[in-house]
């Protein structure tokens, strides 16, 4: 009798176990992670779909500095004549960017690269795939234009850093080395490229209601366009654009006060036509400011990890002129103790600009929320007066768009009856003034052409190993490892 | 139609197996009954306790005829032999007695003992006779794991050849790196796979770690080590491959104390020790910092800071290093109650463990409880249940993040900071007023006042139905669940510079966070295993399976800051000014697995093991989800045979084992093969936005990753066995990688999972036993333990010659994984001493870009350039030992004991990053005392660069510092009361013990500890080391009784 129970015990047991838990079934159906095919069904994906776009320029995903907000600004601004590191950056890739002796296997010009090509694919995915999305066609159409904004932005500062660049315009599906394997392209037709997508984002709106502030609209893709004339020096085509922008309704002007550009009470005002956007304690992640990190600490004994290049460059500053206290500090508030403190070494004063005054303990500076601003009204000033000399020689037009720069600046109107020449250096110099820290310096030394940027880094001690292949970024050496169809730029091995 | 192929795949196999089963019984049929001569009938009894013991094999000398004792001890021995004749017995655990027999009926008593060559050993799915093992597996000796420890994983260092275990920390309470001939794997699991009473556990720290902040907890120091009966470790393919695809880092299997029949026994154990800090660093003290400074202040070419009135005023300055330092106390008992009767054995158990840190504000304290219980409910029916619960309470360091990593450096931050500051002020409090600090903290106070606490619970559970459906058939059916809960609780005061998210305590007014974890895992095993002697010279065991593994596991993080005052800390976010966004993660994964082995021995001489075992995992891609594994080894004891009878004198026992198999690695995260998506953030309008991009490529071809092993053995035995040897050799090759290869950045993915490369381990390893006296009131015994592995990365896939791993932002990697060279192999400079006045104008290589001066290091050129750039890096060791070894000697006279536990390990480097920070002259933080020897023109014979303002780190010759090192890990001594004694006071047993843990190490290593690993278990970043939690010497004394 016993035994029959157990028998019939065993059994069920058995049984039991062996159909609730055989073969476990091996597809995954995550709850946690979208996968692709679950992605691009409805708007509130095509939006997010872009704003990612958007994030690649504010934050990495590593958590490594974002690239408007200080990686590109290790390129354009160190690799200038205005930028060096203190003796706090240890880093020797960043040291190397300071004082001209970067290599192809720098990390510094290797992560640039990959933030610029990051975006390109984020930018890719929703231009392909927002098309397919069923919602609004205003939307979807304002979305891909938004991408395409981005994407003409990022190739364009490739274009400019290294040269001829693999042109890539959708995401890859494999995982084979074989099927990702592309060559570079001409410059020429990745400026084409450049072109055919800003053209296609001057159809952005003109603005934004307030929850939209931010996004890309046609006055930013027209100004951009400007600028990828100016380059390409294409000076008729630049003035159209440029006209458009200052007469065609866009109602953009300088702030009265020039502080007011990087303030966060007036982010997005008048005077900013497209900024990468900062917000303090938003609790968003990898999303940091370095550039505010030129003021760390009340302790004099510690320095920002990017100082001036030398005192030259406080020193072009007259004393009159407004920008120079909005560019540098040398002494800082400190509310704890109710004194100022004074910073006076080698490397003072210090960069300004991104330092955040409304945040309190002031050393939080990584939660600055003072956006980049990666196109202002200045800027179109700046441009207008260089197209309008370029073309017609230094006329009133080009003296009016100059002085109103200056004027703004609490400073005189430009010498009258300058030569073509000097007009020209004159507005490069008030461009190098105004643009301080702001990602402009190294791209107009360059395309001036010439050995105007060997001539300028010269002036600097420090900088003397440069020479002319530093017009152009190497190409990353593990992408030539890794593709070795690269080819490698100039003077590099 | 993928799936039918496998189905069918395996049915085949399967197939194969059964016949070569039931041809092995047809061909053992024909033989003709045996004639009975003699008759023997008698019992087995315990020599000590004299309790009967069951299933103990009595085989005569010189056939293979053999019987077991029943339950009651009692046996009766029909046989063809007349008497008097030698009678063999055996059984686990007792010496093996060779008796005369000339007459029926017989007691015989037998004694329990160590090892032996007969004993039985556990494998995986069963327990098989040593004689008849064909694999390597090792068992860590009862000596061993008698030592007191808080986990278990770190009593296995020294314990078996081929197990390497490096403590990553002294953090108490901290994780061990544990690998078995090395690592197979580049990227993803190389931890060996723990079965717990059979219960399989891949032991993944993550689990017990929920956005924690310091070092990763260890979710093995849930378990009470001294629950454990015996750890054995199964190391070739033969021995592993029944694991199948979870099998190539090899297997560690645990096995907990049991009851035993007829012996009810209470035990209490207890011990009570101090720890001291086995190490502190040579720092500047004030005076010599100042002067440092002023050094500094020269070469920047600005006035010096300190005069000399004011250099010599600093005198010694303050002792950071040592402020937070204190002995701190270790203490554990536990009780036990085990035995059985006729039917049962149970056993029940409860500890309390607790070891406070060194360094003031940290420690581990655990509760632990089990139940083992056997059940015979009939003949062919028994059932089985082991169970246990613990929590664990660690308090581990926090530390100020070092860039992005937030590992256990508040000891380094310690360290740095300068000696001129005064640690506390005239009324008692911190001195905040560092005017070095960035913020106004104390770094001793970050220490003393940040709650940094992980609370583990953890239930595993595993129940067994055992049942013979036939004499020889037993069906076996388990059902196990392992549930670990993880607790994290931080809290970073608003007056502390402790890691806050990126920031810090002041910088976000104070910030809490926390986190919890639960992670599941249960398992359901059946098993089918035929046992049969044929004709008393084919032994056959044959088991076929199933089993399914079903884990899952969710957490969330939740951080908030700002908070007004101090007092609620993490226990009341809502008082937080801001939230920041909380994280919540869910996965799962399922593996299904079929399994066969056949064991099969002809007179226990000549013997071979076929397994094969075939997993579905269902993180591999939708192609490839499916492995087969198999394994063959054959095994011969040629002692055995007549031709080997002359040397019989000089060698008692010889075995040649060799074998072949492959294994498996899938311990990738789930969805690694799927295209997923993750957020980032943006902000429109001065709001918070989400945007959605891929993270990753699909790759539907993600298989396993696979290991093929050979191994070759050799079991010798001398003088009567009193010296054993076991030798191995082996050679590993793992292939398919699974490998995060780098992928051109221009496509926006920096790398996709592929199973792509290779990677060989080869090696040696033996152990040697010997009782070097045996005499009945001394005793004196060795064990020696060698391992020799080199690991060697055989391929990275096409145009891909090496990579750097990801080194925290804005640093260099110190090491790279290079085809040719061992995983993670430090890369930087030779250096040969510092530059002369004259090495600066005779053309003698300088570093690029960076302008130099008599008294820099001088860098060799080692690609002969001309010019010092990165390409003159190159291979400057690795933290791989070229061999470990160990060396344990237990003697008793009468009733004391005393044992005696060498350690060591030669030709591991280490990359000192915390000297790097401390050669580096900066005007805020402190230096090391090999600074007093730097380069100033009056000091040109120097070995230390003159004193320049934070020059660049590099990573050098001189900080990959040879780490060999030999540490008398324990001595213990103990004195065990005489029976009678003991009777006199009621108790069975009492014993007596002091012990010294780490009693000294000999090394050339000139930092804290040379077995460290700041990067916990991340294989390419083994053996750096920026300041970790500091070893510690540990002196305690014990008892244990029995009643």
């Amino acid at each position: 009798m016993k035994k029959t129970i157990t028998h019939s015990i065993i059994w069920l047991l058995t049984i039991l176990i062996f159909t609730t838990t055989a073969c476990k079934k091996l597809e995954e159906n995550p709850s946690s992670v979208i996968v692709s095919s679950q992605f691009f069904k409805t708007q509130s994906d095509a939006i997010s779909s872009v704003n990612a776009v958007y994030s690649s320029l504010n934050s990495d995903p590593n958590g490594d500095f974002p690239l408007y907000g200080r990686q590109l600004n290790l390129l354009v601004e160190n690799a200038s004549d205005n930028q060096i590191f203190s003796p706090s950056n240890t880093n020797p890739d960043v040291r190397a960017l300071g004082v001209s002796t970067y290599i192809p296997s720098n990390s510094r010009i290797q992560k640039v690269w990959q933030q610029l090509y990051f975006g390109i694919n984020k930018a890719n995915i929703a231009i392909d795939n927002v098309p397919n999305v069923s919602t609004d066609t205003v939307l979807k159409n304002r979305l891909v234009r938004e991408a395409k904004f981005i994407r003409g932005l990022l190739y364009f500062n490739l274009v400019r850093l290294y040269g001829d660049v693999p042109l890539v315009l959708h995401e890859p599906k494999s995982v084979n080395i074989e099927d990702l394997l592309v060559k570079r392209s001409a410059t020429a037709a990745v400026y084409q490229q450049i072109i055919a997508d800003l053209t296609d984002a001057t159809s952005l709106p003109k603005n934004y209601g307030t929850a939209d502030l931010g996004r890309a609209t046609s006055g930013a893709a027209h100004s951009l366009l400007a600028k990828v004339y100016v380059t390409q020096k294409l000076w008729p085509k630049a003035l159209t654009e440029l006209n458009i922008i200052i007469n065609g309704g866009y109602g953009y002007a300088l702030f009265p006060n020039y502080k007011d550009v990087f303030q966060k009470a007036t982010k997005n005002g008048i005077e900013h036509i497209f900024s990468v956007q900062f917000e303090s304690n938003l609790g968003a992640k990898n999303v940091v400011q370095n550039l505010s990190q030129s003021f760390t600490s009340f302790n004099t004994g510690t320095f920002p990890i990017d100082v001036p290049a030398n005192k030259s460059v406080y020193e072009l500053f007259s004393p009159i002129d407004t920008r120079r206290e909005t560019t540098f500090y040398d002494s800082v508030y400190n509310a704890a103790t109710g004194k100022y403190v004074v910073f006076k070494n080698a490397y003072t004063p210090y960069f300004n600009k991104f330092v955040d005054y409304t945040l309190s303990p002031l050393n939080t500076q990584a939660q600055s929320g003072v956006n980049y601003p990666v196109i202002r009204y200045a800027d179109i000033l700046l441009l207008y007066a260089e197209v309008i000399n370029n073309i017609n020689g230094p006329n009133a037009e080009a003296y009016n768009a100059i002085n109103k720069v200056r004027a703004r600046a609490k400073i005189a109107d430009l010498t009258p009856g300058l030569s073509a020449d000097a007009f020209r250096d004159s507005v490069f110099l008030e461009r190098r003034k105004e643009f301080i820290q702001e990602g402009h310096r190294w791209f107009d030394l360059v395309r001036q052409g010439g050995n105007i940027y060997v001539d300028a880094l010269k002036k600097i001690p420090e900088k003397s190993a440069v020479s002319s292949k530093n017009i152009l970024f190497p190409i990353p050496q593990t992408e030539r490892e890794l593709n070795t169809l690269l080819t490698q730029n100039p003077g590099y091995n | 139609m993928e799936k039918s192929i496998h189905r069918k795949k395996i049915a085949t196999r399967l197939m194969v197996f059964l016949a070569i089963a039931i041809f092995t019984k047809k061909a053992s049929a024909q033989q003709s009954p045996p004639i009975i001569n003699s008759t023997l009938i008698g019992s087995v009894k315990d020599s000590i306790t004299k309790q009967p013991i069951g299933n103990v094999v009595l085989a005569i000398k010189g056939t293979t005829h053999a019987v077991t004792s029943a339950a009651d001890g009692s046996f009766s021995f029909r046989t063809g032999q007349k008497f008097p004749y030698t009678l063999i017995i055996s059984f686990i655990g007792y010496q093996t007695k060779e008796i005369v027999v000339d007459g029926s009926p017989i007691t015989i008593l037998l004694a329990e003992k160590a090892s032996s060559l007969n004993d039985v050993v556990v494998m995986g799915y069963g327990s098989q006779k040593k004689s008849d093992v064909t694999g390597s597996v090792g068992s860590v000796s009862k000596n061993l794991l008698a030592q007191p420890a808080a986990s278990f994983d770190n009593m296995l260092q020294g314990g078996v050849s081929g197990i390497g275990v490096t403590q990553n920390s002294g953090q108490p309470g901290g994780t061990a790196t544990v690998r078995i001939r090395g690592g197979n794997s580049i990227s993803f699991g190389n931890a060996p796979l723990y079965v717990i009473d059979g219960f399989i556990v891949y032991n993944n720290n993550d689990n017990a770690n929920v956005g924690s902040i310091g070092t990763s907890s260890n979710a093995l120091s849930t378990i009470n080590p001294s629950d454990i009966e015996s750890v054995e470790v199964l190391k070739d393919a033969s021995a592993t491959a029944i694991y199948g695809s979870r099998g190539a880092n090899g297997v560690i299997i645990i096995t907990t104390k049991k009851g035993k029949k007829g012996v009810n026994n209470v035990n209490y154990n207890a011990y009570y020790g101090t720890q001291t800090v086995a190490r502190k660093l040579n720092l500047l003290n004030g005076a010599q910092w100042a002067t440092l400074i002023n050094d500094v202040n020269t070469s920047d070419g600005v006035p010096k800071t300190y005069n000399d009135a004011q250099v010599a005023a600093f005198g010694s300055g303050s002792d950071w290093q040592g402020s937070a330092l204190s002995n701190a106390p270790i203490f554990n008992q536990e009780l036990s109650v085990s035995g059985g009767d006729e039917k049962s054995r149970y056993l029940i158990s409860g500890n309390y463990f607790n070891q406070d840190g060194v360094i003031s504000n940290s420690g581990y304290k655990r509760y632990s409880a089990r139940i083992n219980y056997e059940k015979d409910i009939s003949e062919k029916f028994k059932v089985t249940a082991n169970f246990f619960g613990s929590r664990s309470i660690e308090h581990k360091l926090p530390g100020s993040a070092y860039n992005s990593i937030n590992f256990s450096n508040a000891y380094a931050s310690l360290i740095l900071t300068s000696p001129i500051a005064a640690i506390i002020n005239a009324d008692g409090s911190y001195n905040t007023s560092n005017p070095l600090n960035a913020t106004p903290t104390n770094p001793l106070q970050d220490i003393v006042t940040t709650i940094n606490q992980n609370t583990l619970n953890r239930i595993l559970g595993n129940t067994a139905a055992e049942y013979k459906i036939l004499k020889d058939l037993t069906l076996k059916v388990t059902a196990g669940v392992d549930i670990l809960n993880t607790n994290q609780q931080y809290y970073a005061p608003s007056f502390t510079a402790s890691p806050a998210g990126g920031s810090t305590g002041y910088a976000t007014k104070g910030y809490a966070a926390l986190g919890s974890g639960n992670a599941l895992s249960w398992l359901n095993e059946n098993t089918l295993t035929y046992n049969h002697t044929f004709g008393d010279k084919h032994f056959l065991t044959t088991l076929v399976g199933y089993s399914t593994q079903y884990e899952n596991g969710k957490s969330f993080t939740t951080s908030a800051q700002q908070f007004p005052n101090d007092l609620t800390t993490f226990d009341n976010l809502s008082y937080a000014g801001i939230a920041n966004l909380p994280n919540s993660s869910a996965r799962s994964s399922s593996l299904n697995s079929v399994l066969a082995r056949i064991n099969y021995s002809y007179l226990h001489r000549y013997n071979i093991t076929l397994s094969e075992r075939a997993d579905g995992s269902s993180k591999l891609g939708k192609e490839n989800k499916w492995g087969f594994f198999s394994s063959v080894g054959v095994s011969w004891n040629v002692n055995d045979e007549d031709f080997f009878k002359p040397l019989q004198n000089i060698v008692n026992s010889l075995k040649i084992r060799l074998s072949a198999g492959q294994t498996g690695n899938s311990e990738i995260p789930p969805y690694s093969s799927l295209s997923s998506l993750s957020p980032t953030n943006y902000y429109l309008g001065g709001k918070l936005v989400t945007g959605i991009s891929p993270i990753q490529i699909a790759n539907p071809d993600l298989k396993w990753e696979t290991t093929t092993q050979y191994n070759a053995g050799l079991d010798l035995g001398f003088v009567n066995n009193r010296i054993t040897i076991a030798f191995d050799a082996y050679y590993k090759k793992t292939t398919d990688l699974l490998l995060n290869v780098p992928l051109p950045l221009y496509t926006g993915y920096a790398s996709a999972l592929k199973n792509i490369g290779s990677v060989s381990n080869r090696g040696i390893e033996f152990s040697v036993n010997s009782e070097n006296i045996k005499t009945p009131a001394f005793n004196w015994k060795s064990t020696l333990i060698f391992s020799a592995n080199r690991n060697k990365v055989l391929s990275l896939g096409e145009n891909v010659k090496s990579f750097f791993p990801v080194a925290p932002t804005g640093q260099v990697s110190p090491v790279i994984v290079q085809v040719g060279l061992p995983v993670g192999t430090f890369w930087g400079y030779d250096t040969n001493g510092l530059l002369k006045t004259a090495d600066l104008t005779n053309g003698t290589p300088l570093l690029g870009g960076v302008p130099q001066q008599a008294g820099d290091t001088k860098y060799v050129d080692s690609n002969q350039d001309g010019i010092i750039t990165t390409a003159d890096k190159h291979n400057l060791g690795s933290a791989q030992p070229k061999f470990t070894g160990s060396l344990n000697n237990t003697f008793n006279y009468k009733g004391i004991d005393l044992s005696i536990f060498f350690q060591g390990s030669y030709g591991n480097r280490v990359f000192n990053l915390l000297q790097q920070s401390l050669e580096r002259p900066t005007l805020t933080q402190n230096a090391s005392a090999t600074l007093l020897d730097r380069w100033t023109p009056q000091h040109q014979d120097a070995t230390v660069a003159r004193a320049t303002n934070s020059p660049v780190p590099q990573v050098t010759d001189r900080l990959i510092e040879d780490a060999s090192y030999l540490k008398l890990k324990n001595v213990s001594l103990g004195y065990t009361f005489k029976t009678e004694w003991a009777n006199k006071i009621k108790l069975k047993n009492l014993r007596f013990y002091v012990s010294v843990q780490n009693l000294f190490t000999v090394t050339k290593y000139t930092s804290l500890d040379p077995e460290v690993n700041f990067y916990d278990n991340d294989n390419t970043k083994q053996g750096i080391d920026f300041g970790t939690y500091p070893a510690t010497r540990t002196f305690l004394a014990g008892l244990s009784i029995t009643l």
